[in-house]
């Protein structure tokens, strides 16, 4: 599905380089639940917003689904961005003016999806993530693990072929941390790739393969 | 999506209501005075609009030459009209107007009352033709044609006879003359430059049927017809004074004024009969005013939102991330702005509504609500919306929609330099258009009080003027001043044809028998007792005699220093001498009096002259002393009503009417004090949402210092530090424009204050109170709160 060749990124400072992702490959099949381990600042981040398609890189090539990501421009790296992936944040991110109902919305009425569609597809997911009661409340009157239940309820609402998690369960406690862990794991069992970053060893258990990263560098494939 | 748009909108300004409330409250403030002031304009704009003929009607200008210091008139010739009716075909109609009596009040008999009215006019009975105004009664096509007869507004109908038709009724004028009622007209707009109560016919008086070229008192209007070519008619009217007047005798020439430049481009124009001139630099400044207004306001605005844009930012990068394109997050601020913007100007419209009473009060304008139903005004409302949406939204747009959605993924930690920058930009845009009003306000205050307190060379306390143009004899009038001075409060009096402030007869003072040379004297005729009623300093010589014999031929003239001056004589020198003045061939100086301030302190003291000459006497002056004014007023009234039981009262203050003089001035000063107040408020307004934000922003911060022993005035230091800082800035920017703003106003005065160094110094510590007292409000919040709590925020 994605593929890394050699990746390297860099920051400047101070005249010397400090690299966050040094000399990467991966390869990522479709329908794999990739975890990708490591300490701060390993570059689990960096390189999850690389492949997300929100962050650069100075060196290599990236290829989503034979797409030459690295030769494409701004624009249309975002299109393909929009239509393929769905990102988790560890902090939930969500929108804080706008209801649960709202904030799983929104992603459709950027994809311009007709009124009565959006309204079945909103309604499903619901449903599914057993939340329609809390289709009228704002963010802040839910617990973490609610907001991250409509976190990745908005990520899914777009039906991701790719969805990308990074920490999803940092902020949570071990009870919703294994909810959330579930869901993936159904998500995936329905064919969806997943790609978390995780500081958890028993997170990471739930991944059909897990990565390690050191520095920049991957030390375990 | 736009629904959707609005409806955060909303949940936003719900959320944050203390932000929400500055947001809207300072929007709304700039957008109630640009209405107002746009109304103002509208209605200045409007005037003269609703003639038929507008187009094609012109008032002849009167323009003198050097010797009369190039002042432009409004009155002409009556002999211009007959002649150029004959001689300039492409003159459709044309009609004289003549203010009565030279512009006096005239006393009015009507009904077996007595009125006083001050706009009486006379009129060719084309005048009614040219304008067309709406006959209630009467017929408009020859309600002027016989002489004696008169139309009069509907207002004034009302006010003497009732609802009563009062055709055919008489009407008796100053005591002299009688004339029937032969129409009512509708009441002219509010907008319309002529403003006549009572019109009568131009026959009826003697400058019908002779007519001269010298004495220009004569409003003059011309209906072209289509085809006319205005420079053509202007060409052949010169050609007609030059026909008819000899070439040494033409200190004026003539021009054409169209109708719809005539209300705002007349302030320079003298003599001109309308009681409502405005001026085109007037609506000029207004609206720069409301302009900038505005553009606080809109800044107010911009620097709210970039005090949010932290969490902006955020949010924008979430929708990013969720598939939003730049151009919808676009859109999706601007409809933000929009609809804070619309509820602003639904709140100013109610401020509006609220406000024009008041706002006409200090503008001194009847402004016409008809206005805020017009579709003019709704498109500017619509085109303020749109200019004050696309301002105010320009920033959180453009500048917050092109963040990358890594920003939020950089969680907001990063600070955003340009926004900081603007920021503080924003801050000292806004002190430094308060200061420069501040500044600005003073100085005119300043200069007005100057001018109140100016000694002007005669004494305009404690005198009235009262009018005795309807006192028909010599007896009569003496016997008023007899019974007045007889009163206990009138230490003197004397008649005279006009008084200090209002316009008298314009000559011109020859050197001598051969000279050319000429200066503009403006003669008076007054009795005796001047000196004394006016409190003028006689500096050789004596006051003019008590009495004149019937038939002396004799002028006694008492002149002023600059008109001696002129002469190239001291003044002990003087007296004696025979004065080629246009004053008859035996005029001599009888007295010398120190120079006055005729006219207002914009113009330098020109040459004056008292004489026992023979104008008709107009008022008697009376000096005063009074405990209570009121019931002196009172007994001056049954005491003339006693005298001259046929004649109305009426009766101006001098000192009144010096204060007349500098009416506008003291609007603008008005209307700058409240719209500093107005722009200062804002402007705090903005720094409030500021400094509240910052302190918020550095709860974090603030809870380390205290822990680490920081005092609370420490803190509030830290706090305010940034903001005076800005406000030093500010000062430093306003204070180079402000001067030369004041120092360009001042120019308009021949006597005019110094801009000292004070006037600075209090605005710029008024601009600092008032900034650190908002400030501090909110750092001592901020200092004084438990740092356990913002610490756990964390």
């Amino acid at each position: 599905m994605l593929k890394l060749n050699h990746l390297y990124k860099w920051v400047k400072s101070g005249g010397k380089r400090i690299f966050l992702l040094n000399d990467l490959s991966l390869n990522v099949k479709q329908g794999e639940f990739l975890s990708i381990m490591g300490p701060s600042g390993s570059g689990k981040s960096t390189l999850l917003n690389i492949i997300a398609m929100l962050d650069e890189f100075q060196e290599g090539e990236y290829y989503f689904e034979d797409e030459a990501i690295h030769q494409l421009k701004p624009k249309k790296r975002t299109e393909i961005f929009n239509e393929n992936i769905g990102f988790i944040f560890q902090a939930y991110h969500l929108l804080d003016d706008l209801t649960v109902y709202e904030n799983i919305e929104t992603p459709l009425l950027y994809k311009n999806v007709k009124s009565s569609e959006r309204k079945a597809l909103v309604a499903d997911i619901l449903d599914r993530f057993n939340i329609v009661g809390k289709k009228d409340l704002f963010p802040h009157q839910l617990s973490g693990g609610q907001q991250q239940l409509v976190g990745i309820a908005r990520a899914l609402i777009i039906k991701p072929k790719l969805i990308l998690a990074d920490e999803p369960t940092g902020n949570l406690n071990s009870k919703q941390s294994d909810e959330i862990m579930q869901l993936f794991n159904e998500l995936n069992q329905e064919g969806v790739t997943i790609i978390q970053a995780t500081h958890s060893e028993s997170n990471a258990e739930y991944g059909s393969r897990t990565i390690h990263l050191l520095d920049g560098s991957a030390t375990k494939l | 999506m736009l629904k959707n748009f609005i409806k955060i909108s909303w949940r936003r300004i719900k959320a944050d209501k203390t932000f929400s409330f500055i947001n809207i409250l300072g929007l709304s403030i700039g957008l109630t005075i640009t209405i107002l002031l746009f109304l103002f304009v509208l209605q200045e704009r409007s005037f003269d609009t609703m003639y038929a003929n507008k187009e094609r009607i012109y008032r002849v200008i009167f323009n003198t030459s050097e010797e009369r210091n190039n002042e432009v008139w409004a009155t002409v010739p009556a002999a211009l009209k007959p002649a150029a009716a004959i001689e300039i075909p492409e003159i459709q109609k044309s009609a004289r107007l003549w203010d009565h009596d030279f512009g006096k009040t005239a006393s009015i008999e009507a009904n077996n009352q007595q009125f006083t009215e001050q706009k009486l006019y006379y009129a060719d009975a084309e005048f009614l033709d040219i304008f067309q105004p709406e006959f209630i009664y009467g017929n408009s096509k020859s309600a002027l044609e016989r002489p004696n007869t008169i139309v009069i507004s509907e207002s004034t109908a009302e006010k003497y006879f009732g609802k009563t038709n009062p055709i055919g009724q008489m009407i008796g004028i100053d005591n002299k003359q009688k004339m029937e009622i032969t129409g009512v007209y509708m009441d002219f707009p509010a907008n319309s430059s002529l403003d006549g109560n009572m019109i009568a016919s131009f026959n009826s008086i003697g400058f019908y049927d002779d007519p001269t070229w010298g004495n220009a008192s004569f409003e003059t209007y011309f209906l072209l017809n289509e085809q006319a070519n205005r420079t053509q008619v202007t060409k052949k009217m010169q050609q007609l004074v030059d026909a008819n007047v000899e070439k040494e005798h033409q200190w004026y020439t003539l021009s054409l004024q169209p109708l719809e430049k005539m209300h705002l481009y007349s302030s320079d124009i003298k003599s001109a009969f309308s009681s409502k001139t405005g001026s085109i630099e007037e609506v000029r400044n207004f609206s720069l005013l409301a302009i900038l207004i505005l553009l606080i306001a809109c800044i107010n605005y911009m620097n709210l939102a970039t005090a949010r844009s932290q969490k902006s930012t955020k949010d924008v990068g979430i929708n990013k991330t969720l598939g939003a394109s730049s151009k919808i997050l676009i859109l999706r601020f601007f409809t933000e702005t929009g609809f804070v913007t619309l509820l602003s100007i639904f709140l100013a419209l109610i401020f509006t509504v609220l406000a024009i009473p008041f706002f006409e009060s200090i503008v001194g304008v009847d402004l016409s609500t008809k206005f805020l139903w017009s579709s003019e005004f709704a498109i500017a409302l619509i085109a303020i919306w749109m200019i004050t949406t696309l301002i105010a939204g320009s920033f959180p747009a453009f500048h917050l929609s092109k963040f990358s959605p890594m920003e939020v993924i950089r969680s907001g930690t990063n600070k955003n330099s340009f926004t900081a920058i603007l920021r503080k930009g924003l801050v000292i845009v806004q002190f430094s258009a308060s200061v420069i009003l501040i500044i600005s306000a003073i100085v005119i205050y300043n200069q007005l009080e100057f001018m109140r307190n100016k000694n002007l060379g005669y004494n305009p306390d404690n005198t009235v003027a009262i009018s005795i143009a309807a006192v028909n004899s010599e007896r009569e009038m003496q016997m008023l001043r007899n019974e007045f001075e007889s009163l206990s409060e009138v230490s003197s009096t004397t008649m005279t044809q006009g008084f200090p402030g209002i316009s008298v007869s314009g000559r011109s003072l020859y050197r001598n028998m051969n000279s050319d040379e000429a200066m503009s004297l403006q003669t008076n005729r007054t009795t005796g007792g001047i000196v004394e009623t006016l409190q003028l300093k006689l500096l050789a010589g004596k006051d003019l005699p008590a009495t004149k014999q019937e038939g002396d031929s004799i002028v006694d003239v008492l002149l002023n220093k600059k008109a001696v001056e002129f002469l190239g004589m001291e003044p002990q020198e003087a007296i004696g001498k025979n004065l080629i003045a246009q004053l008859g061939p035996n005029a001599y100086v009888i007295g010398v009096v120190d120079d006055f301030n005729f006219s207002s302190l914009r113009s330098p003291i020109g040459g004056y002259a008292f004489n026992n000459g023979f104008e008709p006497l107009q008022y008697m002056l009376v000096r005063f002393e009074s405990e209570e004014l009121p019931a002196t007023v009172e007994k001056f009234r049954s005491k003339f009503a006693e005298v001259v039981p046929s004649s109305a009262f009426d009766y101006t203050f001098l000192d009144k009417n010096v204060e007349q003089m500098y009416s506008r001035d003291r609007r603008t000063a008005t209307v700058a004090l409240i719209f500093a107040g107005l722009a200062i408020f804002v402007a705090c307004l903005g720094l409030f949402g500021l400094a509240a934000f910052m302190a918020e922003q550095r709860t974090k911060e603030i809870g380390i210092r205290k822990i680490l022993g920081a005092s609370i005035t420490g803190i509030i230091g830290l706090l305010s530090k940034d903001f005076v800082k800005l406000v030093f800035f500010a000062l430093i920017i306003a204070f180079p424009l402000a001067y030369w703003f004041a120092y360009k106003w001042l120019q308009e005065f021949v006597y005019r204050i110094e801009i000292n160094w004070q006037i600075f110094l209090y605005a710029g510590l008024i601009a600092l109170l008032i900034a650190i007292t908002t400030v501090s409000f909110q750092a001592l919040k901020a200092a004084i709160s438990n740092p356990v709590n913002s610490l756990k925020n964390d």
